[in-house]
């Protein structure tokens, strides 16, 4: 088992301090995702790793190796740069080949596993063509045959999707899936688009702003059980409530002072879950059931008027304001194509939710 | 309208051909004209001769040893003062392109542009306050008591060398520091990353990569320095024959345009065959890929 293990990692530009005692462990051969909004030091995490970045203090293992002052070249890491950085003046043969030619390997050999990785990444069609004749994609595999040719321990993966379209990338996402589960290889992957992160993760890690890693976990305990208003924000969507907890024996309630009183599950170990403090709710838009008609069987229930649609195609966003003026979404599946009740603007709803599905947060 | 819409688009259809042709003209008339008449005098046999009465004679007594000689300096001086240019030039432009920070960089840029706004003759004549015997070097060398007599620097070879090499050195520069410029970072950090080593980087990237401005420099440096005859006259003191030094003895002084415009050619000729042996050479150590599959 070769885990990446990064230890008080501190990194700083031209005084501006990137990593502050930064500590993450990537457990070995998962397909570890790195989220976060641009300027969070995730790259510079990714760098640090491969070796291009030294850091200031700090250490980092591979397996139970100090390769915190390894010299780039000698790293069991390769990378996939985000512009793919491709030799121009080579083909796609050559770029491939790259890591072995340095090493000294008979070209036989060479030729067989540029060969066999090529099929793997499906460009054996292209195997003596030009960089420059390339699609977008095609320089995308190009990137990762090249990286992964070696069979290094660590594959890092810096928004290498960030310039295909759509279609593309969901393609190249699912490829990427089942390339790490044939490679068995640790893939590292740095991205801040949410819907990558959750496709590709095993395990993923949420990074801020201030370049501190908020929470690590799958990715259905991130989008579930976020840790911070900032996970719930930045991992999805959802609607933030502050309020004061009111515990006692036989209730737990949140008191929002212009909404009243909601029932909520207490909390377990959470030092500030008491009686009193100041906490967050996070409702998620999908967990909520948008109706004109009054229902039964929900734990809560908010009155407010639909003040914008924006129709997503599988789903429908209702913006809804509430007596408070506070205007939260709504997301309803469309499942019918003539639904039996339609609700438009300016419609009075109700909007209910079981209390299981918030979840309530410190800050 | 209609005939107003078709000048307008006439005008802009010829737009390019008007625009070319003053250049083109140019070029006809004060380039491939006058060569084609040293083509011409080099086998026309000399004064008082009728004009169709050609002969090779010129170029056949060309082929004696001196002459040879003279070509064969001309050759060597330019070929090294190329070379070290090069090297000289190599990690000036590295640097420049790719370590300094933008700030920096357009001053240092200027200051490599720097000796261009200096007249070429004060240039080349200031070397010689800086080189002579009681110039700027013995000077300060015999008062700092190194040197008890006064250094002989000017009239040699390598006085000639120095100068040429501190003359053409930003032609060096300035094509490398182009192509070197266009490098993406990545590049040779994704070169690093796949376990090349600095200098492994350095062989099969950046060189690779600068291939072109090479070349550029090489010829920029190459061409001018073996027709070169301003420097050694002045620096050299007319004691080396150049190519340069006998072309314009030829016309100018010896008044023979005949056996010039041979020699010209002659040189010329040689000129180009040392030019394609140099890109032959960058062609054949640093192959493209493409190149190496039609073997």
């Amino acid at each position: 088992m070769r885990n990446i293990f990064l230890k008080n990692i501190i990194k700083s530009y031209n005084n501006d301090l990137i990593l502050d005692h930064l500590s993450l462990e990537i457990p070995s051969g998962t397909f570890f995702a790195l989220l976060g909004p641009s300027g969070s030091g995730k790259t510079t995490l990714l760098r640090l790793i491969a070796g291009l970045e030294q850091v200031d203090e700090g250490i980092i293992f591979l397996g139970d190796e100090d390769i915190t002052y390894t010299p780039i070249y000698k790293r069991r890491v390769n990378t996939v740069f985000q512009n793919y950085a491709l030799f121009p003046h080579m083909d796609v043969f050559d770029n491939v080949a790259y890591s072995l030619v340095i090493r000294g390997v008979a070209s036989e050999i060479i030729e067989e596993k540029v060969t066999k990785t090529l099929k793997t990444v499906h460009l054996e069609k292209h195997i003596y063509k030009s960089i420059n004749n390339l699609s977008g994609g095609q320089k995308q595999r190009v990137a990762l045959a090249r990286a992964i040719i070696n069979e290094p321990d660590v594959l890092l993966l810096d928004e290498p999707l960030a310039a295909l379209d759509l279609k593309l990338r969901e393609k190249m996402l699912l490829e990427l899936i089942e390339l790490q589960s044939e490679l068995k290889t640790t893939f590292v992957y740095v991205t801040h688009d949410q819907f990558e992160a959750l496709t590709v993760a095993d395990h993923m890690a949420i990074m801020n702003h201030d370049g501190e890693i908020e929470q690590v976990g799958t990715p259905k305990e991130i989008y579930e059980f976020p840790v911070s208003t900032f996970v719930a924000k930045f991992v999805g969507s959802t609607n933030i409530f502050k309020g004061k907890l009111k515990i006692a024996s036989d209730f737990c309630r949140i008191d929002f002072a212009s909404l009243g009183e909601f029932d909520v599950v207490a909390p377990k170990d959470k030092e500030w879950a008491c009686d009193g403090n100041q906490v967050y709710m996070s409702l998620r838009p999908e967990k909520i059931e948008i109706t004109k008609v009054p229902m039964a069987g929900f734990s809560n229930m908010l009155k407010g008027v639909v003040r914008s649609i924006v129709y997503h195609g599988r789903s429908t966003q209702y913006n809804v304001q509430l007596q408070n003026n506070q205007v939260i979404q709504v997301f309803e599946q469309n499942e019918e194509h003539f639904p039996q009740e339609v609700i438009d603007y300016d419609d009075q709803v109700f909007l209910y939710w079981q209390k299981e599905n918030v979840v309530l947060l410190e800050k | 309208m209609k005939i107003k819409e078709k000048i307008a688009q006439g005008i802009t259809y010829n737009m390019s051909f008007i625009f070319t042709t003053p250049a083109v003209l140019w070029q006809i008339l004060f380039l491939y004209i006058p060569l084609l008449l040293v083509v011409y005098a080099s086998f026309y046999r000399g004064v008082g001769a009728t004009w169709y009465d050609w002969t090779c004679e010129h170029y056949l007594s060309l082929f004696t040893r001196d002459y040879f000689m003279i070509i064969g300096r001309s050759v060597m001086v330019a070929f090294g003062v190329a070379l070290l240019c090069l090297f000289l030039a190599y990690p000036i432009a590295y640097f420049l392109a790719l370590k300094v920070g933008r700030r920096w960089k357009n001053l240092l840029l200027f200051l490599l542009t720097l000796p261009f706004w200096t007249n070429f003759l004060i240039q080349v004549y200031s070397w010689v306050f800086v080189l002579d015997h009681n110039g700027l070097i013995n000077t300060i060398l015999l008062r700092v008591g190194l040197i008890k007599e006064p250094l002989h620097m000017v009239n040699s070879t390598k006085a000639i060398f120095l100068v040429m090499v501190h003359y053409y050195l930003p032609f060096m520069i300035m094509p490398l520091y182009s192509v070197l410029e266009k490098i993406q970072k990545d590049v040779l950090e994704a070169s690093m990353d796949l376990g090349a080593t600095h200098w492994q980087t350095f062989r099969r990237i950046t060189i690779p990569l600068s291939l072109s401005g090479i070349k550029t420099g090489f010829f920029l440096v190459f061409v001018p320095a073996f027709g070169e005859f301003v420097i050694p006259s002045l620096i050299g003191g007319a004691k080396y024959m150049f190519v340069g030094s006998l072309v314009s003895h030829y016309f100018l002084v010896a008044r023979d345009s005949q056996l010039g415009s041979a020699f010209t050619l002659l040189s010329g000729f040689i000129l180009l065959l040392c030019a394609l042996t140099f890109n032959w050479v960058c062609d054949t150590l640093y192959k493209t890929s493409a190149a190496k599959r039609d073997q």
